[in-house]
């Protein structure tokens, strides 16, 4: 063991002692695990204290509300070379990207110059170079000992607003990245454990919150330096020869196992999933006329596992990249799937290992997964949102290669969507003040193989799901939670169902102007995604409504009823039914700014999705139907029409089930779909016609097939023999 | 990865059919992996099929992959075969498509819709039974996914120690029937 190879050499040597023996660092054995387990055991709880540590102490000194209500932040150790080792809690989909952001500083050769020294602080936000957009700002720090390079500190933070065109840090709506706002590109950007002040002036000119985006910064720093001296004292007790080995078995151990828990679990073979991502602008306000378009890409998936669980992924037929924010880089891809590893293989040492038991394919150059080989101005101003898509079809796969081994508690139906709400305007200070806030970090979960999903208590991109204190947001931005409620039948129909979103309910308040954006991080509002497993229902897109110009002080004031949700039935939803608006719209395709300023007393409706259901909707335990019929998250119509459960509300105000008439009322449908349905290969005659003809087809439906199969000849290849269609045909 | 081979298959059984405390279940996901748990899991399934064939595979709460004479076919619950499991099932299933507002209406309404020009929502039926196997939700153009091909010989061969006696070749066989249906 030892550093003394120059940085850059011990990489190479990493990466042919992987290429030579399957296992990270050439580690056939895992010595120190081997010697003294229990040893080896504590040591990696105390790393993994030291990250925690980290974590609370950065999000405190931060004070921004990202950071400091939301924890949307993260810290991590690594090896000199780069791999994690360990991290804290918080946004988990960063450990790719700030293990690959080091690599890239040894790579740059940045260990000759400007040399790497106790006290020297990194980073990069910049996605050309490893970063996965402007908002999210990747911090590291080289930790010493006794003059050796041991270690890295990490951090990532989203921030409020990074500089963007328009306020916020959800930027969808960037054109191309002269527009993703202030870059920080593999910089050195302090010494001696301080930022240099041309770094704070750079925030303080460029960012549009800079006492929060300053304030994460040193919550970053606050961080990283308690990871070091924290690490320290640990090298100091158990001695630097057993870090740096148990550090490297950490990584290989973390491989091992994700590899084991596909063989042991899941089946080999080749999976697919088709899913698609909307993004409908045409009309809308924007900021360049090439982006008056509306687009659908292409999000497929392919995962093939072979004989010694080596699991393979592509994305072949992915669509072009788009003149929006919605691209995202194969580093950032890649550093995603990790975190959606993480939650779906489960292994217990959350480090770069598994990274290396995995392959992604480099997918389609000029995709929106892989957008710079054609369009180096391509933007990735909320680069997750296609990606997120793609993360969500994981779940679903993985749950089902569980189910066939019978491994059903580890079961998911797809995720949620993830569509943020951002304000910026004046605040209830007087200041001007762009305002994220955290509803999406609280979607529903999707449903296991075993029962229900858990309602608002999840979160596709981070394992830190937390959508912040009402009470502590309202000091934070210039509204009123009206409501904070499920939102019925948001967790798709099926035996088990998703857990329900929630809806929010804001009311200006505080503020002389408010500017409102329901801002796609991930969402789907044309569509629905495609997850009916095994025969249940997705759940609905995401649309939001608002109100401007309202009565509601009125309304206040006389004691009348306001609006706190949506209301049970969507062809008369409350807003309109309580409300009287200048401008009132209650079906809103997203995302959007909305174009009406808002003020005092206005009215935004929210909604936070659930997750996916699995199964057919009509062996749902008529006993669950009746729960949610009494807790008032599902409708009396889809409990009947949809669950084939007849039920009777009591004098009491609870549902009474009949038994009886709910197993008749599901034989009928079960004829009836007998009686409806066609034999496939009929259908395909007559669809084969209406696919050529391209019949009922959204040019936006057009133009995704069209650049699917530019960009990928096989996948291309593959459609047009499905429906037998000439070698020449394009849609 | 430590490896408890503690539950048994009543243990089992009750986790599928929902009788477990959740705390239980919990300590489960927690727990290594029973490295038999296939086995119990399929012997749970067989004896709940009215049908004699050995299940090779389950696809899904419904579907089977079986071992016939001659072939290994998808089988649902109810004894309904859809043919070489090489084959994407959907292809001899029973197909609805919701396609109008009439349609869609039955399942979401007013802001819950979705736009058919957009997608399909499609419903893939058992003939034999009625049971709801799949939804999609695909623009059009979209051949239905296959889900899953298994690589069956590998499995059973290298994972579950218990080569299968005959080997097939593994290979997506969907196409072939395509061009059946494209020579007509």
């Amino acid at each position: 063991m030892g550093n003394q190879l120059k940085l850059k050499d011990q990489l190479g040597l990493n990466d042919e002692l992987f290429a030579k023996t399957g296992c990270m660092f050439g580690l056939e054995k895992l010595v120190e695990k081997e010697k003294n387990p229990g040893l080896y055991e504590a040591v990696w709880h105390i790393l993994l204290s030291v990250c925690n540590t980290a974590w609370e102490v950065g999000c405190k000194v931060s004070a921004s509300p990202v950071a400091a209500e939301g924890g949307d932040a993260l810290w991590a150790l690594h090896t000199p070379t780069g791999e994690c080792i360990c991290t804290s809690r918080g946004i988990t989909a960063h450990v790719g990207l700030l293990a690959s952001m080091v690599r890239k500083f040894i790579e740059m050769g940045y260990e000759d110059s400007p040399g790497f020294k106790h006290g020297d602080i990194f980073e990069n936000n910049d996605p050309h170079y490893g970063g996965i957009h402007m908002p999210d700002m990747d911090t590291a720090m080289p930790i010493f000992y006794k003059g050796k390079l041991v270690a890295w500190a990490s951090s990532v933070t989203h921030v409020a607003d990074a500089g963007a065109v328009l306020p916020g840090s959800i930027n969808f709506m960037n054109p191309d990245t002269f527009s993703d706002g202030m870059p920080v590109s593999l910089e050195r950007i302090g010494e001696n454990d301080r930022y240099y002040p041309w770094y704070e002036l750079r925030i303080k000119s460029r960012t549009r919150a800079p006492d929060w985006v300053l304030g994460d910064a040193r919550g970053r720093l606050a961080g990283l330096i308690t990871v070091r001296e924290k690490l320290i004292e640990t090298i100091d007790k158990y001695g630097l020869e057993f870090f740096e080995k148990a550090s490297r078995e950490y990584i290989e151990d973390s491989r091992r196992y994700a590899v084991a828990r596909i063989r042991n679990q899941a089946v080999p073979g080749r999976v697919r999933k088709s899913q698609f991502k909307d993004l409908t602008m045409k009309g809308k306000n924007v900021l360049m006329p090439k982006q008056n378009v509306d687009l659908l890409s292409n999000v497929p998936m392919e995962m093939n596992i072979d004989g010694n669980a080596n699991v393979r992924l592509s994305l072949a037929g992915a669509s072009g990249s788009v003149p929006f924010g919605q691209n995202i880089t194969p580093t950032a891809l890649s550093s995603a799937l990790l975190m959606g590893y993480s939650h779906v293989v489960g292994f217990d040492m959350f480090n770069s290992g598994p990274t290396y038991a995995l392959t992604v394919d480099e997918p389609p150059p000029g995709s929106w997964c892989n957008p710079f080989p054609v369009d180096w101005f391509a933007s990735t101003g909320m680069g997750w949102s296609s990606a997120i898509r793609w993360l969500s079809s994981l779940y679903e796969v993985t749950g089902r290669l569980y189910y066939m081994r019978g491994f059903v508690e580890e079961m998911s139906a797809g995720a949620g969507t993830t569509m943020c709400a951002e304000w910026n305007g004046i605040n209830q200070y007087g200041q001007y003040a762009v305002c994220l806030t955290l509803e999406q970090a609280s979607n529903g979960s999707p449903a296991r193989g075993i029962c229900d999903g858990e309602p608002a208590a999840w979160c596709l991109y981070t394992a830190n799901a937390d959508f912040g204190n009402a009470e502590v947001m309202e000091l934070y931005y210039p509204f009123m939670y009206l409501g904070r409620n499920m939102e019925p039948d948001s967790g798709g129909y099926g035996k088990f169902r998703g857990g329900m979103g929630h809806t929010t309910v804001w009311m200006v308040k505080n503020s002389p102007e408010m500017h409102y954006s329901a801002a796609c991080a991930g969402a789907n509002s044309k569509i629905t995604a495609n997850h009916g497993m095994y025969g249940a229902y997705p759940m609905p897109g995401d649309r939001v409504a608002y109100a401007a110009g309202t009565n509601v002080k009125e309304l206040i004031e006389k004691r009348q009823p306001l609006v706190h949700g949506r209301g049970d039935d969507p062809d008369h939803p409350t807003l309109a039914q309580n409300i009287t608006a200048d401008v009132m719209n209650n079906d809103v395709v997203v995302p959007t700014i909305i174009p009406e300023t808002l003020h005092e007393y206005d009215l935004v409706i929210n909604p936070t999705s659930g997750s996916q259901a699995m199964g057919d909707p009509i062996e749902r335990d008529p006993a669950l139907v009746k729960d949610d019929l009494d807790k008032g998250v599902t409708r009396s119509w889809v409990a009947e029409n949809v669950h084939g459960v007849i039920a009777r509300k009591g004098a009491d105000g609870d549902w009474e089930v009949d038994q009886k008439a709910t197993q008749e009322k599901r034989a009928r449908i079960c004829e009836e779909r007998k009686r409806r349905g066609v034999p496939f290969s009929e259908w395909w005659l007559k669809e084969r016609k209406q696919v050529a003809a391209g019949a009922n087809m959204d040019e936006a439906v057009k133009r995704m097939w069209r650049s699917s199969m530019k960009l990928s000849p096989g996948y291309a290849a593959e459609i047009r023999a499905f429906w037998n269609l000439p070698d020449d045909f394009e849609f | 990865m430590a490896e408890y081979d503690i539950y048994d298959i009543e243990d089992i059984r009750k986790l599928v059919d929902g009788e477990l405390p959740w705390t239980t279940v919990q300590q489960m996901m927690k727990n290594g992996k029973d490295r038999d748990r296939f086995d119990k899991w399929v012997a749970i399934l067989q004896g709940r099929v009215s049908w004699k064939e050995k299940i090779l595979l389950p696809l899904t709460p419904a579907l089977f992959i079986v071992q016939k004479p001659a072939e290994r076919v998808v089988k649902c619950r109810c004894g309904h075969e859809f043919g070489d499991y090489r084959v994407n099932w959907k292809l001899s299933a029973l197909i609805y498509v919701r396609d109008t507002d009439e349609k869609i209406s039955e399942v979401y309404r007013g802001h819950e819709k979705p736009d058919l020009t957009w997608m399909q929502l499609r419903e893939y039926y058992c003939p034999g039974c009625g049971s709801q196997l799949e939804v999609e939700s695909m623009p059009r153009g979209c051949p239905p996914d296959f889900e899953f091909l298994p690589d069956l010989d590998t499995f059973y061969r290298e994972w579950v120690g218990h080569p299968l006696p005959d080997t097939v070749e593994f290979a997506d066989r969907t196409p072939e029937r395509i061009k059946e249906w494209s020579s007509r």
